[in-house]
């Protein structure tokens, strides 16, 4: 079998930090190889060499058997090499026809647009893969899913040899993962490489013929699907043998410090009723677009709920803007800390004050400079934050060191209430324990704990009770000690939303 | 407390500036009196580059400043007419104190327009001012019907063009506001929530800062700027008139880049600003006493806006990782 | 219909229709063929230049400031050459044109060039261009033309007799204005560069992905924007018969306003030929009915602004009612109680 691809001594970095040292892989000319790596360790820079987005500092490219030094974006198109990204790279402002049959219209390199042709390109990709699309609707008006399907037949309508999907199913309920992986297939029968980038194993190993592992710029590992299981890549890509230790709260009768009943917010969650004990750490998981985000944010103001009652302490309290939020007691800790979290602009030290600012006011309501040292200095020690001084800009620090910035400017403000929205992605294992140790540490002070994240090893090892949540509600609640780690998987792919007033654990276990 | 860039490369081009016009005009740069035209000139581009300043660093511009200042001197103009009975010129100190509050009430209001279309409906801010600014013009041109309005009593005279201890009253005036301005850009809690907004909207909203009432006070304080100038044009010129200095806006603008204001905002300080006002006022009087055409000064600020961005870019300083617009950053939370 | 309820063009045409029944109740000269031929002949400069500023609105980011310093430099270049060499009137078009689409493309450059705001760069050179030609031209005002304009000005389609007698037809001035019209609604929606100028303004960053020329297109836009700029300069020189230095600039803000006004967005991608139209109708009928009532023009400015405020205030509310409706997770609705 020949290959279709095949990268010999690929390096790339980035100021001084080595994101790929020195790559050697093949891909077949219809394999489905799946490549696996934690958050940073080059899978994304690695596609971008073969989309042609980066130019590689050194190694050659093989495309078809024609050596390449570096690929420019269209030259990469007209190989025949499709990535679709994980953020789709849509527009927003067109027509899903028109979205699909763009890539077809660069190549063919027509002046003039034939609109009954980019409706029958359009038609054609989405028979292909049976979607349920309305071509004339407006791409910025579709949901998640559906840009999704969009853009993975976009992918398919000109002579694609080989398709990366980046991080693919991310968005997807089971059943579009389930028709996602039989398209896949198909494309292979039709005799198109494919090369498919996540971290969700199960999925992996569900359609991977063979499995490259990247850690830290290197690929540490090619296996094939029968040598590949789920320990084996873990361990492969953290480098360690993960062991979590399951976080052990005591149990506590005090009344509940916050909440939350029948919290309905049209269209993006409802019926949502729980309560959080002071020192617990409560997980929420389940798929993207379940609501969870979404129920956070009204939590914390920026997006509020349409309607019921949130109650902390005992005080039944409206949350309409962030400021009530934090009024309250209540931070939260966004996934996305590069555009939510963090001021990257600006220094260490201005990240951690922002807060608290109102506090740091002195003499004509200009900012105290002792107290705001004092407490920039103490948080910065509190969260061991490593860096020279607490003037250097936030983008300069590494993921971790970011995250505990961001954990630091709401310790500061002395929470009731944290919320942890996927905190840890795209962090790597020993800065991920080092939140995890945080977070243990926090609870035990009394601080109550909301844990969202869909790494179900992560909420079924640091929390005492989980909340599934799925199609906007509550589908699920479990008590960690009673439940494997398969088991809750399982419970956010398969259960469907439990009724009022049904019982605590769901049925369908 | 805060790291701060350093002015060096500003100091050594005044430097080089002043060494020039020195060189170009040998007789007349020099000399005690045309510093002094200086003094009394500066001010104005000041307090205009100072209220272009603080929305910048927020994030945004203020496109309608000129708009703003013509439109309180007008309106200052004619409630002292209107006050004084029909003679501006004898108007009582109370009189007079009204019709400036009055013309400060007016800029507020134009402020608090912008401030609330791009605070609270997140209108872009260059919309959201181009809009008062055409309809701050419509207004003015239709409250003066075209003409010039003139006669002012000395004492409004004096804020533009009174001598005080040798030194012209708008420079004092200036000195004063610039130590102010410099403690609320840069030690007091709206200046950092400023820089924090201008920096990241979103990471600041996330941070529980009231990003609303910054921006709205953002541009108050811009317009307050404007209303400020207005009084010291008022008092240089004698009149006001529905288009004085709109050549301004851009040198305003121009100032701001020239004295390391971040285009896309967060970055900036004021001592650069005084400095590239400085410069400015140097280039612009060396260049008036070589008897320039005003039209040649004008193309020539254009230029230095260019070298500038050019320098700017060269040296990497305002280069930013391309913004992702695409469907995966609009998740729709940022806003609203 | 529910589409067309969406449409600002649709919102436009009914303001437009309800402001001449107005004015015609009041005056009904406003609805007479001759008074109509005027404004489309008096507006169509600004018509033209609008169609360049709605390509670069679609394209994305800010404004361009500076087509009507362009316009300004073509029309008295073209004017003074055609009196020292004489020619005709295509030379003159041609000369324009060309002279424009140099200083439009110089913008492109330095837009390309430079990640700063399309409305910063082009105040500059608005400056510099503007101020050059003062420089330049003396600020001298040229009275007495090349006849050509005059004869191509005189031009007429139809050959009507107005109530006082007076001969009138339909000035090939709004004709250019249609030609340039059409020529835009088809490049937008039947070309390439169209779509990509669209696909650019909706997400640059999937434009490269997707293999769109970015830098070109602008590079073809802001070259566009300048050609556009040198035609409208010919006619004005054809309506006014002479050449003033300052006669364009400053209606540059007018013209933008009439564009944001026909449902551009400053987020680009969005706008469409159509609506341009309306937009700068709006004014003309605005203008025209101000004059037509008796009222001060200088209320035209007040008009122009507080539609600016207003319809931008609309379409921001909108937007914030839309997204609060945006449909972020299929929630189970069962249950759901409206």
């Amino acid at each position: 079998m020949s290959d279709f691809l095949k990268l010999v001594g690929i390096k790339k970095s980035f100021g001084g930090v080595q994101a790929l040292k020195g790559i050697e892989l093949a891909v077949g000319q219809n394999e489905i190889l799946c490549l696996v790596g934690e958050n940073g360790s080059g899978k994304s820079t690695l596609i971008k060499i073969i989309s042609g987005d980066l130019k590689p500092d050194s190694g050659e490219l093989w495309i078809s058997g024609r050596m390449y030094k570096q690929l420019r974006p269209i030259q990469s198109l007209n190989l025949g090499i499709r990535v679709i990204y994980q953020d789709f790279a849509l527009f927003p402002n067109l027509t899903v026809a028109e979205n699909i049959a763009y890539s077809q219209l660069v190549e063919t390199q027509d002046r003039l647009v034939n609109w009954r042709e980019i409706r029958e390109i359009a038609a054609r990709a989405v028979e292909l893969v049976q979607a349920d699309l309305d071509l004339n609707e407006v791409v910025g008006n579709l949901s998640v899913a559906n840009q999704q399907m969009t853009a993975i037949c976009r992918a398919l309508t000109r002579d694609t040899r080989f398709l990366i999907l980046d991080e693919p199913t991310s968005a997807l309920t089971k059943k579009e993962i389930d028709r996602l992986l039989q398209v896949v297939r198909d494309l292979q029968a039709k005799g198109i490489a494919v090369m498919f980038v996540s971290h969700k194993l199960n999925e992996v190993l569900a359609i991977a013929e063979r499995v490259a592992v990247l850690r830290d710029g290197e690929l540490v590992a090619t296996l094939d699907r029968e040598e590949a299981t789920n320990e084996r890549l873990v361990e492969l890509m953290s480098g360690t043998r993960v062991t979590y230790s399951r976080y052990e709260a005591k149990p506590s009768n005090e009344p509940p410090l916050l909440e939350v009943k029948d919290l309905s917010k049209r269209n993006c969650f409802q019926d949502i009723s729980f309560s959080l004990r002071r020192g617990e750490i409560l997980g929420i998981t389940g798929l993207l677009g379940s609501g969870r985000t979404e129920l956070a944010l009204a939590l914390f103001g920026i997006d509020p709920a349409d309607r019921g009652q949130i109650v902390v302490d005992h005080q039944p309290i409206k949350i309409r803007t962030v400021k009530d939020a934090i009024k309250a007691g209540i931070g939260y800790v966004p996934e996305d800390r590069l555009t939510q979290g963090l001021v990257l602009k600006k220094s260490v030290g201005e990240n951690i004050a922002a807060v608290i600012i109102d506090r740091l006011r002195g003499w004509l309501g200009l900012i105290d400079n002792r107290a705001w040292n004092a407490a920039v200095e103490r948080w910065i020690d509190e969260l061991a934050i490593r860096v020279t001084s607490p003037e250097v800009k936030a983008q300069t620090l590494s993921g971790g060191n970011q995250q505990r910035v961001v954990l630091a400017k709401w310790l500061a403000s002395l929470p009731k209430i944290l919320i942890l929205d996927n905190a840890t992605a795209g962090i790597d294992v020993a800065a991920k324990s080092g939140i995890h140790q945080i977070i243990r540490r926090m609870a035990r002070q009394g601080i109550g704990i909301i844990l969202i994240s869909d790494e179900i090893p992560e909420v079924v090892n640091n929390c005492s009770r989980i909340l599934i949540m799925r199609k906007g509600r509550i589908a699920a609640e479990v008590e960690t000690a009673d439940v494997t780690e398969a088991e809750v998987q399982q419970l956010v792919e398969l259960t469907e939303p439990r009724g009022k007033g049904e019982g605590m654990v769901a049925s369908s276990l | 407390m805060r790291r701060r860039s350093s002015n060096a490369t500003l100091y050594l081009v005044l430097i080089i500036v002043l060494a020039i016009m020195a060189v170009l005009n040998p007789t007349r740069f020099l000399r005690v009196r045309n510093f002094y035209s200086m003094a009394y000139q500066l001010p104005f581009l000041a307090f205009l580059a100072m209220g272009q300043m603080v929305p910048i660093v927020g994030g945004g511009i203020n496109l309608a400043i000129v708009a703003t200042a013509n439109f309180t001197g007008i309106i200052t103009a004619m409630l002292l007419r209107a006050l004084s009975g029909g003679s501006p010129l004898e108007a009582s100190t109370l009189v007079i104190l009204v019709s400036m509050l009055g013309g400060v009430l007016a800029a507020l209001l134009a402020g608090a327009l912008s401030g609330f279309l791009i605070g609270y409906l997140r209108v872009p801010d260059i919309l959201a001012t181009l809009g008062t600014m055409i309809l701050l013009n419509g207004v003015n041109i239709v409250l003066t019907k075209g003409y010039t309005l003139t006669g002012f009593p000395d004492a409004l005279i004096a804020i533009g063009n009174g001598v005080f201890l040798g030194i012209p009253i708008p420079f004092w005036l200036f000195l004063a506001i610039a130590v102010v301005f410099r403690m609320i850009m840069e030690r007091s809690v709206f200046g950092y929530q400023l820089y924090m907004i201008g920096s990241s909207y979103t990471a600041s909203r996330f941070a529980g800062i009231n990003t609303r009432s910054v921006i709205m006070g953002s541009y108050l304080l811009s317009s307050l700027f404007a209303a400020i100038t207005a009084f010291v044009m008022m008092g240089q010129l004698n009149s006001v008139k529905a288009n004085y200095a709109e050549s301004y806006l851009l040198v305003s603008v121009l100032a701001c880049f020239l004295g390391g204001v971040d285009p896309l905002g967060g970055d900036g300080r004021v001592s650069g600003l005084v400095l590239a006002v400085m410069i400015l006022q140097v280039i612009s009087t060396g260049v008036n006493l070589m008897r320039m055409d005003p039209f040649f000064i004008l193309a020539m600020w254009g230029f230095i806006v260019l070298v500038i961005i050019a320098a700017n870019h060269l040296s990497g300083r305002f280069r930013l990782q391309r913004p992702l617009r695409g469907l995966g950053q609009d998740s729709g939370l940022a806003d609203g | 219909m529910r589409k067309l309820l969406k449409q600002t063009e649709f919102y436009l045409a009914l303001v437009i229709l309800l402001l001449s029944i107005l004015i015609t109740m009041y005056n009904p000269r406003f609805l007479s063929a001759e008074n109509i031929f005027d404004l489309l002949k008096s507006f169509s400069v600004m018509g033209i230049m609008a169609v360049g500023v709605l390509f670069v609105l679609i394209l994305g980011g800010t404004p361009d400031v500076s087509f009507t310093a362009i316009a300004q430099v073509a029309e008295y270049v073209v004017v003074i050459m055609t009196l020292r060499w004489g020619g005709n009137i295509l030379l003159a078009f041609l000369t324009a044109s060309l002279i424009g689409g140099v200083l439009g493309r110089l913008n492109g450059c330095l837009v390309n060039m430079f990640r700063v705001p399309t409305i910063i760069i082009t105040i500059a050179t608005s400056n510099i261009f503007f101020g050059l030609l003062y420089v330049f031209s003396q600020g001298q005002v040229i009275y007495v033309i090349h006849p050509l304009f005059r004869r191509f000005s005189e031009i007429r389609i139809g050959n009507l007799v107005s109530q006082h007698g007076v001969y009138f037809g339909l000035s090939l001035m709004p004709l250019i204005w249609l030609v340039v019209l059409i020529l835009g609604w088809f490049v937008l929606n039947y070309t390439r560069m169209g779509r990509d100028i669209y696909a650019i303004g909706g997400s640059e960053l999937a434009a490269e992905r997707v293999g769109i020329p970015v830098r070109r297109t602008k590079l073809f836009v802001f070259t566009f924007v300048g050609v556009l700029a040198g035609i409208a300069a010919v006619v004005h020189a054809a309506i006014v018969q002479s050449a003033i230095p300052n006669s364009l600039v400053g209606q540059e803000l007018d013209v933008i306003a009439a564009v944001f006004l026909g449902g551009a967005s400053v987020f680009g991608g969005a706008g469409t030929i159509l609506g341009t139209f309306l937009g700068i109708l709006l004014l003309a009928v605005v203008n025209n009915g101000l004059t037509l009532l008796g009222v001060s023009s200088y209320w035209y400015n007040i008009f122009v602004g507080a539609v600016i405020v207003i319809s931008i205030t609309i379409s921001a509310v909108q937007r914030i009612r839309q997204k609060k409706t945006r449909v972020k997770v299929q929630v189970d609705s069962e249950g759901w109680r409206v």
